[in-house]
């Protein structure tokens, strides 16, 4: 319980702190913030001329298909939203920096991982939460079941968005490399704006279990629409703890292999 | 001559200096580019048309809009902003090298290095992927879409120079950038031809430059638009070269008045 209240309190310190630098330059942030809804309204646009075309994507109606889109804003903006740090941590390990993160009485991975929020993310959050809400009312009738695997498998997404992360973390503190292998991260992820099912095999297993870009952005939604298997669930979330354990594992591995080459 | 030579020399030595940074900057390309392909592929599961194009034509709007993006939107220009603002164009200004050439030597190095990568890359996905490709058969249109394609290379140099040079102004030049690449991006045809979109829509991004980075290029390579189009669209890229040129220089001269070497 100490831990928790000490990380929950340092969380608070870094957020606050970087809330400060960023907000700083108020046009910059105006700038991020419309760039952000416009890449978002762009991609919305998109999908509605597909499906004035098409009517139907593998079964799926525009709605379901906006829900889906809007699912995967909502786990990629709160993974930035929190995440935001690592995009930075590549200078840290270059300049040595980690050194002294290295020496402080903390977690490492917590610092690289969560210690500078974004807060134009958290914007961003506001329309997108409020987009799906509506969304979601359209649909009709929901069970309170499929609302709450929904709400669940989320959580399970971002366990997942998580891992991810710290993998990169992981091969910067390794090869010093970060940039790239994020953004890789990130435009295997867009694959999942819409449904993963849309793909052909072996395309599609791929992208849902051995990098589970699916199981994080496409089965939350598959599960609010009624469309997943018990089984399923269980998987998902079984590669969902799996995922994060690895990761961690690969992350202490790879802090081994820290040389404060640049210090 | 030699020197612009030797500075696209210097570009190709200065990228492959960070090997694994370079590596990993190429499987971004090929898995941006398989994003989009499956898209696509996806959408034709069972259909043999939409909007007009079939199969082939889109997927191959799809490959070729890689290379002809790898092409036009290349660019060491990002960095230029920075230069400014760190106070390192200073360096280049008691240099007896002309700015706007130095950047299009590096430009020429990053575009063809991109390309020559982004061809290979593209032609083993082929290989792999056996997609049905539409070959043009009319030299002409082939021609004139390889003039199109630099007219949109020109284009972007001088409109990603006019970005850089806010760094004349203020230290933040990444927002600006940010901002005009997401519009920039959804414009230029990248991910969809453009003429899927509702006509306003269309007849907005037809008024913008970024129509002639990616999208006219290959419409004029697929064949899809009239003698007269073409014409016309290569016209109206030329002008808007010209005034994007003209605006640059302007700027340049503006900017150098404001400049005041801070940082050094």
């Amino acid at each position: 319980m100490r831990t928790l209240f000490k990380y929950s309190s340092l969380w608070w310190l870094l957020t606050v702190n970087s809330f400060q630098i960023v907000l700083t330059s108020r046009t910059s942030a105006t700038l991020f913030v419309i760039a952000k809804l416009l890449r978002f309204v762009f991609f919305a646009v998109f999908l509605f001329a597909l499906f004035a075309g098409t009517q139907v994507i593998a079964n799926y109606s525009l709605l379901q298909a906006v829900i889906f889109y809007l699912t995967f804003n909502l786990i990629d903006t709160a993974t930035q939203l929190f995440f935001r740090e690592v995009y930075r941590f590549r200078q840290q390990v270059v300049s040595g920096d980690f050194d002294l993160v290295l020496v402080k009485p903390s977690s490492p991975l917590f610092r690289a991982l969560a210690g500078g929020a974004d807060p134009l993310d958290l914007i961003m959050l506001i329309p997108y939460v409020s987009s799906l809400v509506y969304a979601v009312s359209r649909l009709g009738s929901l069970h309170i079941t499929t609302v709450g695997l929904y709400i669940l498998l989320l959580m399970n997404g971002f366990f997942i968005a998580t891992g991810f992360h710290i993998l990169v973390l992981a091969l910067a503190v390794a090869t010093t490399e970060i940039d790239h292998a994020i953004m890789i991260y990130r435009d295997i992820t867009s694959m999942a704006r819409l449904p993963v099912d849309i793909y052909r095999e072996p395309l599609r297993s791929f992208i849902t279990f051995v990098v589970p870009v699916g199981v994080m952005m496409t089965f939350p939604a598959k599960a609010l629409f009624g469309l997943l298997t018990p089984t399923a669930v269980i998987v998902s979330f079984l590669i969902g703890i799996a995922f994060l354990l690895v990761s961690v594992r690969v992350w202490g591995a790879s802090l081994t292999r820290y040389a404060s080459a640049s210090s | 001559m030699k020197t612009y030579f030797q500075i696209i020399k210097n570009t190709w030595a200065e990228m492959m200096m960070y090997r694994l940074n370079f590596v990993l900057w190429r499987v971004r390309w090929v898995v941006q580019r398989l994003v989009v392909y499956f898209l696509w592929w996806a959408i034709f599961a069972n259909r043999q048309e939409i909007f007009g194009y079939s199969q082939s034509m889109i997927l191959t709007y799809v490959l070729l809009g890689s290379i002809v993006g790898t092409f036009v939107l290349g660019t060491t220009t990002m960095d230029i902003g920075g230069v400014i603002n760190q106070g390192n164009l200073s360096n280049f200004l008691i240099r007896p090298v002309d700015f706007f050439r130095y950047y299009l030597a590096r430009d020429i190095g990053d575009k063809l290095l991109n390309v020559v990568f982004a061809v290979v890359e593209i032609a083993i996905l082929v290989l792999l992927l056996r997609p049905p490709v539409f070959v043009e058969s009319n030299i002409w249109y082939i021609l004139l879409s390889v003039v199109a394609v630099g007219i949109g290379a020109l284009l972007y140099f001088f409109f990603s120079l006019l970005l850089g040079f806010f760094g004349f102004w203020s230290s933040d030049v990444w927002s600006p950038r940010f901002l005009s690449m997401v519009i920039m991006e959804f414009f230029a045809g990248g991910l969809f031809p453009l003429d899927i979109l509702p006509k306003p829509l269309f007849a907005f991004a037809r008024s913008l430059p970024f129509f002639y980075f990616i999208y006219f290029p290959i419409k004029v390579y697929l064949g899809q638009l009239s003698v007269i189009s073409v014409v016309q669209g290569l016209a109206t890229g030329l002008v808007w070269v010209g005034g994007l040129w003209y605006i640059a220089v302007l700027v340049w001269k503006k900017g150098l008045r404001v400049y005041t070497a801070e940082g050094k």
